[in-house]
């Protein structure tokens, strides 16, 4: 009986944090769907419209804007596996002179803010001339400390003897990694690429500076059109344009949820 | 002579021939911000549009590049790797930071013609203390606007005030507030007297009464603040007794975003807020509203704020004359008129007040001439060297007196040393 009451209120408990966690969503949501004149007034009976998203994607070309942010963050996660891959694999694999080192100035790169770096990293694709491209958008990105660190951690849980039975059956080392290594690492990409998405499609500063054309720019520096400071804020239509772009992430989430909660499990990002 | 090399040797013909058709045109950027709603890009890109119509041998390109804050840390950023905008619109009070830096070129370094020192003579004097600087021109007005009084006078009705008459001074103000001010039986607030923001950026809305008290808060160099003049620091009492002891103002600091919507919503019966909010608050009040010059003190009187146009450094004379251009296209009184009615920023030269859109918009809207008719009292925008270091510590020390944290004189003493501090490399 106790056990059962407990029980009861870990999961009420559990509903009012999810439900206080949830209040800005359903907020945003609320505010979307009416007119601005209800946005911070509480009536069941206002009537719904869908202007404010008509409005938000008028106001700047968000067809284009979306392209872009899926260009880009899935072209960043694939460089990122690959190059995280390949280092994560030596530095845990492999003995070579200076690896220790090696591996505590990756690590070092984890405390940096990027931020910090804006102006070199411009410096260098300005030299190279990748200023105003998708490319020059992702390339600071790619070689990413997180991700080395991840995987090399993950990497050296798995049995040496695995590694060891697949040489004896005459696998490279290339073989190796993608049969034995990437299968067993399976969450920590499921974790690892969440994490990147979100970051980069949620990324403003770094873009907005790097890129001049609507032919280059992410979502998020077309949201900022609505962020007009000498005016006040529109709430309505803010909400409506941030349900917009953040609509594809969330319904991804929910389709994959039990893939994606699992894999944060198991490989212990929280 | 194998595959590769004729390849190279065509590839090295065909750049040269580009960039010999290229030689005739010159390009330009054109950095610029946004800062009120609506469909500001596209006027932008008309504009654009209409320069090359009358200037082919010029292509500029224009470059939104997010709020005023985000614009310059993009123009500094690309300025320093060598890649500077040519054309850039940006905070009036960024002018200190751009000089020091050396990334901008004067006007008068490059306007040297009869017509360019006209030109430059041909805005308003208020506009032009935030532009000029040790001799020199170094922004142009573009997108500049003063605080004003918004009043609801449906409200004012309703508790019995002429509809007609805004405060006039601050006696007035807080006793019109306390009237303004309505409790439900639980005395709770449901109608706050006024609303005056002091989240972002509060030392230029505090600027505002410390005008009106006779404090002038920098001198014209950029290398002193008064901050804990005894002017001030009574300004910034009044500031405070607002809220915690006449209570016809919010307590703690009062959002600059949602101020507008605390208005149209009847939260507040007055409100201060930039001209640029003007067009705005015309769509969306239900009731109707009153614009009026700030109320006064010893004098009247409020900081100019906005973005001026600013030319980058490029060491290319060619670039700079079609920057030079586009600059002056920007601001004939035809286009400040435009832009004016189409943002709510004040139109920048008297002459763009005589043209006939200017004029058929005021007959409809008397409202929109009080922010120009403010400018005779108008005076320069808080702006020293280092100016976002030195304006934060008053910043910190308006929120901390507003919030109840610390009191008004150690406060702004604190400030004050804080700022001597940064400013000490910087005197002469």
């Amino acid at each position: 009986m106790l056990n059962r009451l407990g029980e009861f209120a870990s999961t009420v408990i559990a509903w009012l944090f999810g439900l206080i966690w949830a209040l800005p969503l359903l907020y945003a949501i609320w505010a979307a769907v009416h007119p601005s004149a209800f946005a911070t007034r509480f009536d069941l009976l206002a009537p719904l419209t869908l202007q404010n998203f008509g409005r938000a994607w008028a106001a700047a070309p968000f067809a284009r804007y979306f392209l872009n942010t899926a260009l880009l963050v899935l072209g960043v996660m694939a460089a990122q596996f690959v190059i995280c891959t390949l280092a994560a694999f030596g530095l845990a694999r492999w003995k070579f002179f200076g690896s220790g080192v090696l591996f505590a100035l990756i690590l070092v790169q984890l405390m940096v803010t990027p931020d910090v770096l804006i102006m070199e990293n411009y410096r260098t694709l300005q030299k190279l001339g990748l200023i105003d491209t998708l490319t020059g958008v992702g390339l600071p990105y790619v070689a990413s400390a997180f991700g080395i660190f991840l995987l090399r951690q993950s990497f050296k849980s798995i049995p040496k003897e695995l590694d060891d039975a697949a040489r004896m059956e005459g696998a490279s080392t290339l073989q190796t990694i993608r049969r034995v290594y990437l299968p067993l690492a399976r969450p920590v990409y499921v974790a690892y690429g969440l994490v990147s998405v979100s970051y980069h499609w949620n990324n403003f500063l770094w873009p907005l500076i790097v890129t001049n054309s609507v032919e280059t720019r992410p979502l998020t520096v077309g949201l900022q059109v609505f962020a007009s400071v000498d005016q006040g804020i529109d709430w309505s239509v803010i909400c409506a344009a941030a349900l917009m772009t953040s609509a594809p992430l969330m319904i991804a989430f929910l389709l994959f949820q039990r893939a994606f909660i699992q894999s944060f499990l198991r490989a212990g990002i929280r | 002579m194998n595959i590769l090399t004729r390849l190279t040797i065509a590839a090295t013909l065909a750049v040269t021939a580009l960039g010999a058709s290229d030689a005739s045109a010159t390009d330009i950027t054109f950095y610029y911000p946004i800062a009120v709603g609506g469909p500001i890009t596209k006027v932008v890109d008309d504009y654009v549009a209409e320069f090359s119509k009358t200037h082919p041998d010029i292509t500029v390109k224009p470059v939104y590049t997010g709020s005023y804050q985000d614009s310059i840390v993009k123009a500094m950023t690309a300025a320093k790797a060598g890649n500077a905008p040519d054309v850039a619109v940006l905070l009036s009070t960024d002018m200190f930071t751009l000089i020091d830096d050396e990334l901008i070129e004067p006007y008068d370094a490059i306007a040297k013609s009869e017509s360019d020192q006209a030109w430059i003579k041909s805005f308003y004097p208020a506009f032009m203390e935030n532009s000029q600087a040790d001799g020199h021109t170094w922004g142009i007005p573009f997108q500049r606007s003063t605080i004003v009084q918004y009043w609801n006078k449906d409200a004012f009705k309703a508790a019995g005030l002429d509809p007609e008459k805004p405060p006039a001074n601050w006696d007035e103000m807080v006793a019109f507030g306390k009237k303004l001010t309505k409790r439900d039986a639980s005395g709770a607030v449901t109608q706050w007297g006024l609303e005056i923001p002091s989240s972002g950026f509060p030392y230029w809305l505090f600027q505002a009464l410390t005008t009106q008290n006779g404090a002038i808060l920098a001198n014209q160099d950029g290398t002193k603040v008064a901050y804990n003049d005894p002017k001030v620091v009574e300004a910034l009492q009044f500031f405070a007794d607002l809220s915690q002891k006449h209570e016809v103002m919010p307590k703690g600091v009062i959002d600059w975003g949602t101020t507008p919507k605390d208005f149209f919503e009847g939260k507040t019966a007055m409100m201060w807020t930039t001209t640029g909010n003007l067009t705005n608050v015309r769509s969306n009040a239900k009731f109707a509203f009153g614009v009026a010059a700030l109320p006064s003190k010893v004098r009247g009187g409020s900081p100019t704020g906005g973005g001026n146009i600013y030319i980058f450094k490029s060491g290319d004379k060619a670039r700079q004359a079609a920057a030079l251009e586009f600059a002056r296209f920007l601001s004939t009184p035809e286009r400040a008129a435009d832009w004016g009615i189409a943002t709510g920023y004040v139109a920048t030269r008297p002459d763009a007040w005589q043209t006939d859109a200017m004029k058929k918009y005021v007959s409809g809207f008397a409202s929109a001439a009080v922010a120009r008719d403010q400018l005779k009292e108008a005076v320069a925008e808080l702006s020293t060297h280092d100016n976002q270091r030195v304006t934060k510590a008053l910043n910190d020390a308006l929120q901390a007196v507003l919030t109840g944290v610390k009191p008004a004189k150690p406060a702004l003493d604190e400030a004050q040393a804080e700022a001597t501090r940064i400013l000490a490399r910087y005197q002469p």
